[in-house]
C-alpha cells in the first residue's frame, strides 16, 4: 500500500515536472489562443453529453473565480441541462452585470454549436487566466450565461445511434407522426449494422438517375431526353409496421425551435410545433432560467448550416414588431459579423430564410426585448475560401476527395432488402455535408466566439459622467447628474419599452432630503419633466446606445451627494460629488 | 329532428331533489365533497383525481366518468370555471356528473355509460372562485400567482378596499368636472357614459371602489389576482396585459388541462361553460377566416356542424335571448376549436332575462343600453332585494375635498343567477350534453359485397360509415398530428395474400353521416376480420366470408 502511494505520488510528480517543462520550454505561443490552458479540449471532434459535461466540470474546477456550472433543469430523459456563468466573480455580482446568454444544439443534429459555445467558455476562461487584459476587462463587466447544449437526449441520439446528416432534428419525445395510434414504430433501419444511415439505390432501366461519370460516387439526374440507371429509395430502412410506408414515423419529430411562446401556432400550421408553448421541457428550463436572469441583454443561439448570421421577426406577421432603431443595432452587429465570419452573411429569417413562427430568437427579443442573433455554422465556402461552395453539390465531392482523403463517404455496395429486392446502398456519413470536419471546427469556432464577444462588448455600459452640485439659495440644493450608455446596445430595446417588458432604469440619489426630481430632457433650455411620485428614485424608460440622459433633483441640507443607476440589462453604476 | 332526442329530452323533466340541498354555489371544500361522495356512491362509474395543485394550493378535480376503457371511447371533455367569476360555470359541470350519474339505471343513459366516457373539469380557477365565499366579497379572475399586472416591478402592491365596510367590493364615483360618467336618465342608481357628441357633460370620475394603495394615479390596477386561466390559452393570445401571463399557457392549471386533453385522443368536443356562447347562434363560417396561415374563423363543415349542435342546444334547453359574446384574447373554448382541434361549444349557461317594462310600477321601455339597469329592473320583477348598495359618501384620501360615493351593484350577480335557479339550468345543460353525445361519430361498415372473381380470387367492396351526425374528427385537426386517423385492417391467415388493397390503411375525417369506399382482391379462403378503428369512434369490426 504504502509502496504504491509513493509510487503514484512519484509518478505524478514526474507527470507534472514534464508538462511544465514541456509548456515552459517547448513551445511558443500563438497569438490569440491560450498558450497554456489550464484544461486541455481537442477542438477538432464533436462531444457527446458525458463529453460536454466533464469539460464543463473541469473548467469550473480549475477556474472556480470564473466559471460556475449548474443545471437549469432536466430533459426528457433526466438529463441535466448545463449553464456556465461565466464572469469575474471578484469585480460585481454576476447576475446584475449585462449578460449575454448562448446556446447550442436546439436541433439535435445540429452538434457543432455546442463545439462552438463550449469553445467560447474554455477561450474566456483561459484567455483571463493567461493574463489578456481585453477578456480580463470583459468579464469585469460582462457575465456569460453558456449552455453548451439544450437537447441533450437527441444529441446522444445522433452521436451514438445510425443517422443521416438531418436525423434526429426533433428531442426524444414520442409522437405519432403518421397518426395511426403508435409512436415511433418506423424509423430509419441501419440494414447493413455500419452504424450509418445513407441512401438505397436499385438498378432500374426506367429510373431517373445515372452515376456521374466525373465522380462515381455520385449520384445524379439524367437529362429529360436521357435513359437513366437507378431508382433511389431514400434513406436505408424498412416498413417496419407493415403499412406500405417506410421510414415514416421514426425518433420524435417535432421542432423544438418551433415550440417558443411568441407568436406560437400550433403544428397544422406551423409544422413542427408541439402541444403548447414550451411544452418541451428543455426549452422550459432555458425559459424559467432567462426568467431568473433579467441582466441578459443578449444571445445566440447555435445552429447549422449555410453561414448565416440570423435575426428576427421569424414570421412575417410580427415584422411590425421590429423598429428602426432596433434594426440599426441589429444591423450594426451582425454587419461586423460579416466581416468577422468570412462566408456568413446577415440575413432576416422570414424573408431570407422562411417564415416561421414560435423561433427561439423571436421569444427572446419579442418576449423579452433581448438583442439575438442565430448563425448557422459551416459554409460551403470554407471548402475552398470561395462562394457558392454550397451551392454546388459536385463541390462536397470533390473537397472529401481533395482534402478529406474520402473519409465522409460510405462506397456503395450490395444488400439483399427485404422489400426492394437487390439494392446498393452508399452516401455521406452523417458527419458531412452538415457539419464542420475536423480541421475547420476550431478555427470556425474562434471566429463565432469573436462575433459574441463583440456582441456581448456591446451591451449596455452605464455610467454616471457628471454630479454637478449648485446652492440655489432658500437652503436649497441643486443637484444634476448625466448618465451615459458607453455601448451599442440600448438599456431597453424598443420592444421592451413599448410592452414595459422590463423595469425602467432608476436612477437614486443619496445625501440631502429630496424635495423635487425631475428628467432635464433640453439642459441649455431647462426643459425638465417632473416626477412626482418617489422623486428620490427617478424612472428612466431608456437609456439608448451612446446617448445619455440629464436628471436634476432638488434637495434639501447635505452636501455629499451619491447618484447610482441601476438598470437590469445594463448593470448598476455611481458617482459622488 | 330525431326521436331519441324525446327520450332523452323529458329524462330529467321529472326534477330531482338537488344534491345535498345547497342554498348557495359551492366552495372548493364543498366541490371536493361533493366530487368524492358521487365517486364513493357510484365506483363503477366515477373515477376522480386532482391533476394539479394552484399557486393558492387547491385541487383541480377530474372526473371520469363511464365504463370500462375509457380511452378506447369516444368522449366529450366538460370543463367549467374557466372565469374565476362564473361561479355558475363550476355549478353547471359538476351538477352534470350529478345528474348524469343520479339516472344511470335508466336503459338510456346506462346505454350511454357503455358507450362513452365524459371527462368533466368542474373548476379550472378554484383560486379565483374562492373569492366569492370570502369576508370582502370581490370579482376575481386570476389564480394566486403573484403577478406584476401593471408593471411596475411590484406585485399586487393595489388591490380593493371595502371603504364601506359592507362586506362587497362594489363601485366608488368622484363628483369632478373632468368626469366621463353621467347618471342613467333610465335608472339613476346607475352610470352611464356621457355621449360627448350629443353635447352631453359627465359629471362622475367611475372607479372600483378602493384606494390607490401604490399612489401610481390607478386604483385597483394590480390587486392579489394573478394569470386568468381564460386568458392563457395559446389562441389568439396578447401578450403583456394584465391576467395574461408571461407567455400563453404559462399556469399551471391550463398546462395540466392541456397536457390531459392532448393525450385523451378519444375527445370529440368540448363543452365549455364560461364567458363565450357558440350554442345560442352557431359560428357562422367565413372564408377570410381560414383565408390566412394562422386560421381565425371556424372550417365550413365544422360550422356546420356547430349550427347542428346548435340548434339541438336551443331546442333542449329553451333559453332565448342571449346576449352576443366576444372571446377574450386567450379564451379557453376558442383554444379547443382552434389549436386543440376539437368541436368546441360553449355557452354562460345563465344570462339576465330581457323584461319588458312592467306599466303597473310605471316602468318605461329603457333608452339606453345598460346592463346594471336591465338587471336592476329584472331582479325587481323576482323580488330580489339587497344587491344594490346605494350610494353613500365616503372620505376618501386620494381625493381630499372631493365628494366620493361608494355604492353600485353587488360583485357577481350579473352572470350568476340566485342559487334557487341553478338547478333548472343544470338539469337542462345535462340533457344537452346527453343530446350532443346522441350525435356522437359511429363506425359501420355498409354494403359489404363479395365478389368470387376466379377461383380462390375475392373482391370485398365495402362502405366504412360515419353513422353519427359529428365528423370522427374537425376539418381544422386535419393537419394535426393530435388527431387520430382511422385505421382500417384486415386480419389476413397465412393462407390468405393481397393481390389489390391494402392490410393496413389509414382514413382521413369522414363527416356525418358520410362514407368512404374500399375494397380488395384477396387469394385465398376461409374468413376473414376487417376492422375499423378511431379514438374518436370506437372499434368496428365485420367478418367477412371468401
Amino acid at each position: 500500500m504504502k509502496i504504491k502511494q509513493t509510487f503514484l505520488l512519484a509518478s505524478m510528480l514526474l507527470f507534472t515536472s514534464i508538462l511544465k517543462a514541456q509548456d515552459s520550454k517547448n513551445f511558443l505561443a500563438a497569438v490569440g489562443t491560450p498558450p497554456n490552458p489550464k484544461v486541455q479540449v481537442s477542438w477538432n471532434r464533436y462531444n457527446d453529453y458525458t463529453a460536454i459535461t466533464a469539460i464543463c466540470k473541469k473548467l469550473a474546477a480549475a477556474h472556480p473565480n470564473l466559471v460556475k456550472i449548474e443545471s437549469m433543469g432536466k430533459s426528457f430523459q433526466g438529463k441535466d441541462l448545463w449553464v456556465m456563468t461565466i464572469t469575474d466573480t471578484k469585480v460585481g455580482n454576476a447576475d446584475k452585470k449585462p449578460a449575454m446568454y448562448i446556446d447550442g444544439n436546439i436541433h439535435s443534429n445540429e452538434i457543432q454549436g455546442s463545439e462552438f459555445a463550449l469553445y467560447t467558455a474554455w477561450y474566456l476562461a483561459e484567455m483571463y487566466a493567461s493574463g489578456n487584459k481585453t477578456i480580463q476587462s470583459l468579464l469585469a463587466e460582462k457575465t456569460f450565461y453558456i449552455a453548451p447544449t439544450i437537447n441533450p437526449d437527441a444529441r446522444d441520439n445522433f452521436l451514438h445511434q445510425a443517422n443521416t446528416p438531418n436525423s434526429p432534428r426533433t428531442g426524444m419525445l414520442p409522437i405519432d407522426n403518421d397518426r395511426d395510434g403508435q409512436t415511433n414504430e418506423d424509423g430509419f433501419d441501419d440494414l447493413d449494422n455500419d452504424g450509418h444511415i445513407v441512401m438505397m439505390r436499385r438498378k432500374n432501366v426506367n429510373g431517373r438517375y445515372k452515376v456521374d461519370p466525373t465522380d462515381s460516387r455520385r449520384m445524379i439526374l439524367v437529362g429529360n431526353d436521357e435513359k437513366g440507371e437507378y431508382e433511389l429509395l431514400g434513406s436505408e430502412g424498412i416498413d417496419n409496421d407493415g403499412d406500405g410506408f417506410v421510414n415514416e414515423d421514426g425518433e420524435g419529430a417535432y421542432d423544438p425551435n418551433r415550440d417558443w411562446g411568441w407568436n406560437w401556432q400550433p403544428n397544422y400550421i406551423q409544422n413542427g410545433a408541439y402541444k403548447y408553448p414550451f411544452s418541451i421541457p428543455e426549452n422550459r428550463a432555458v425559459v424559467d432560467f432567462v426568467m431568473k436572469h433579467p441582466n441578459i441583454a443578449a444571445a445566440q443561439s447555435y445552429h447549422n448550416n449555410g453561414g448565416m448570421i440570423l435575426r428576427g421577426p421569424g414570421a412575417i406577421e410580427d415584422m411590425d414588431t421590429y423598429n428602426a432603431q432596433d434594426v440599426k443595432v441589429y444591423d450594426d452587429l451582425g454587419k461586423k459579423g460579416e466581416e468577422i465570419l468570412p462566408g456568413y452573411r446577415y440575413l432576416v429569417v422570414y424573408k431570407d430564410l422562411y417564415s416561421v413562427f414560435g423561433g427561439e430568437l423571436d421569444w427572446f427579443y419579442g418576449g423579452r426585448g433581448i438583442y439575438t442573433f442565430s448563425n448557422e455554422l459551416w459554409t460551403g465556402y470554407s471548402m475552398y475560401n470561395k462562394p457558392n461552395g454550397e451551392d454546388s453539390q459536385a463541390q462536397l465531392y470533390s473537397f472529401d476527395k481533395d482534402l478529406l482523403m474520402k473519409d465522409a463517404f460510405i462506397d456503395w455496395h450490395s444488400f439483399k432488402h427485404p422489400t426492394y429486392g437487390d439494392i446498393e446502398i452508399g452516401g455521406f456519413k452523417k458527419t458531412f455535408t452538415r457539419l464542420h470536419p475536423g480541421f475547420l471546427l476550431e478555427s470556425d469556432a474562434h471566429r463565432n466566439m469573436a462575433f459574441s464577444i463583440y456582441h456581448a462588448y456591446n451591451t449596455p455600459k452605464l455610467s454616471v459622467d457628471e454630479v454637478e452640485v449648485k446652492d440655489i439659495g432658500g437652503g436649497l440644493t441643486q443637484v444634476t447628474a448625466v448618465v451615459s450608455n458607453q455601448r451599442m446596445i440600448p438599456t431597453h430595446s424598443s420592444q421592451d419599452v413599448k410592452n414595459n417588458i422590463e423595469t425602467p432604469d432608476i436612477i437614486s440619489l443619496s445625501g440631502g432630503t429630496v424635495i423635487a426630481g425631475m428628467q432635464v430632457t433640453n439642459r441649455d433650455m431647462n426643459f425638465t419633466v417632473e416626477q412626482k411620485l418617489d422623486p428620490t428614485n427617478l424612472k428612466v424608460s431608456n437609456i439608448a446606445g451612446n446617448s445619455f440622459v440629464t436628471l436634476r433633483w432638488l434637495v434639501k441640507g447635505g452636501d455629499k451627494f451619491t447618484v447610482t443607476v441601476t438598470s437590469k440589462k445594463g448593470g448598476i453604476a455611481s458617482k459622488s460629488n | 329532428m330525431k326521436k331519441y332526442f324525446l327520450s332523452l329530452f323529458f329524462l330529467f323533466a321529472l326534477g330531482t331533489a338537488f344534491a345535498q340541498n345547497q342554498q348557495d354555489y359551492s366552495n372548493n371544500a364543498t366541490l371536493a365533497k361533493r366530487i368524492k361522495a358521487l365517486a364513493d356512491q357510484n365506483p363503477q362509474l366515477v373515477k376522480y383525481k386532482s391533476i394539479a395543485q394552484t399557486v393558492g394550493g387547491k385541487d383541480i378535480w377530474m372526473l371520469t366518468i363511464g365504463t370500462g376503457k375509457h380511452e378506447q371511447k369516444p368522449a366529450i371533455a366538460v370543463v367549467g370555471g374557466v372565469e374565476g367569476k362564473h361561479l355558475l360555470g363550476v355549478e353547471m359541470a359538476l351538477g352534470f356528473a350529478e345528474k348524469l350519474i343520479k339516472n344511470a339505471k335508466t336503459d338510456s343513459i346506462k346505454t350511454l355509460l357503455g358507450k362513452q366516457t365524459f371527462y368533466v373539469f368542474p373548476n379550472m380557477s378554484p383560486d379565483a372562485t374562492e373569492q366569492y365565499f370570502a369576508k370582502v366579497k370581490s370579482e376575481r379572475s386570476g389564480n394566486a400567482n403573484p403577478t406584476d399586472d401593471d408593471r411596475d416591478g411590484k406585485t399586487n402592491e393595489d388591490g380593493s378596499e371595502d371603504l364601506d365596510a359592507n362586506g362587497k367590493i362594489t363601485a366608488m364615483r368622484v363628483l369632478d368636472p373632468t368626469g366621463k360618467y353621467k347618471l342613467n336618465p333610465d335608472d339613476s342608481r346607475s352610470l352611464i357614459l356621457a355621449d360627448a357628441s350629443k353635447g352631453e357633460t359627465g359629471k362622475y370620475i367611475l372607479l372600483p371602489e378602493g384606494i390607490d394603495n401604490d399612489k401610481d394615479g390607478a386604483f385597483n390596477e394590480d390587486d392579489e389576482g394573478g394569470v386568468h386561466f381564460n386568458k392563457n390559452s395559446s389562441f389568439n393570445y396578447k401578450n403583456f396585459v394584465a391576467g395574461a401571463g408571461e407567455y400563453a399557457v404559462a399556469e399551471k392549471e391550463n398546462r395540466a388541462l392541456f397536457e390531459l386533453l392532448f393525450d385523451a385522443f378519444n375527445v370529440y368536443a368540448v363543452v365549455t361553460f364560461g364567458p363565450v356562447n357558440n350554442l345560442s347562434t352557431p359560428v357562422t363560417f367565413n372564408p377570410a377566416g381560414i383565408s390566412k396561415r394562422i386560421i381565425t374563423g371556424w372550417f365550413e363543415s365544422d360550422a356546420k356542424a356547430n349550427a347542428l349542435v346548435s340548434e339541438q342546444y336551443n331546442k333542449i334547453t329553451k333559453t332565448k335571448d342571449a346576449p352576443k359574446t366576444q372571446a377574450e384574447n386567450g379564451d379557453f373554448s376558442q383554444w379547443a376549436y382552434f389549436h386543440y382541434g376539437r368541436l368546441s361549444f360553449s355557452t354562460p349557461g345563465w344570462w339576465v332575462p330581457k323584461v319588458n317594462p312592467d306599466t303597473a310600477r310605471k316602468e318605461k321601455k329603457f333608452t339606453n343600453e345598460d346592463p346594471t339597469a336591465a338587471y336592476l329592473r329584472w331582479a325587481n320583477s323576482q323580488g330580489i332585494a339587497n344587491t344594490f348598495t346605494p350610494w353613500k359618501t365616503v372620505n376618501h384620501p386620494d381625493f381630499p375635498g372631493q365628494t366620493v360615493e361608494v355604492g353600485g351593484l353587488d360583485p357577481f350577480v350579473l352572470i350568476n343567477p340566485p342559487y334557487k335557479m341553478v338547478d333548472d339550468i343544470v338539469t337542462k345543460h345535462t340533457n344537452f350534453i346527453v343530446g350532443l353525445s346522441a350525435m356522437a361519430p359511429q363506425l359501420d361498415f355498409v354494403n359489404v359485397k363479395t365478389e368470387k372473381v376466379a377461383d380462390g380470387l375475392t373482391r370485398i367492396t365495402l362502405k366504412v360509415m360515419n353513422t353519427g351526425d359529428l365528423p370522427t374528427y374537425t376539418k381544422i385537426g386535419d393537419r394535426s398530428y393530435f388527431l387520430k386517423k382511422i385505421v382500417v385492417d384486415v386480419a389476413a391467415s397465412a393462407n390468405q395474400s393481397f393481390v389489390s388493397g391494402r392490410k393496413v390503411q389509414s382514413l382521413e375525417s369522414i363527416q356525418g353521416k358520410d362514407h368512404k369506399e374500399l375494397s380488395w382482391l384477396i387469394k385465398g379462403s376461409g374468413k376473414i376480420t376487417i376492422s375499423a378503428t378511431s379514438p374518436t369512434t370506437g372499434s368496428k369490426s365485420i367478418e367477412v366470408i371468401l
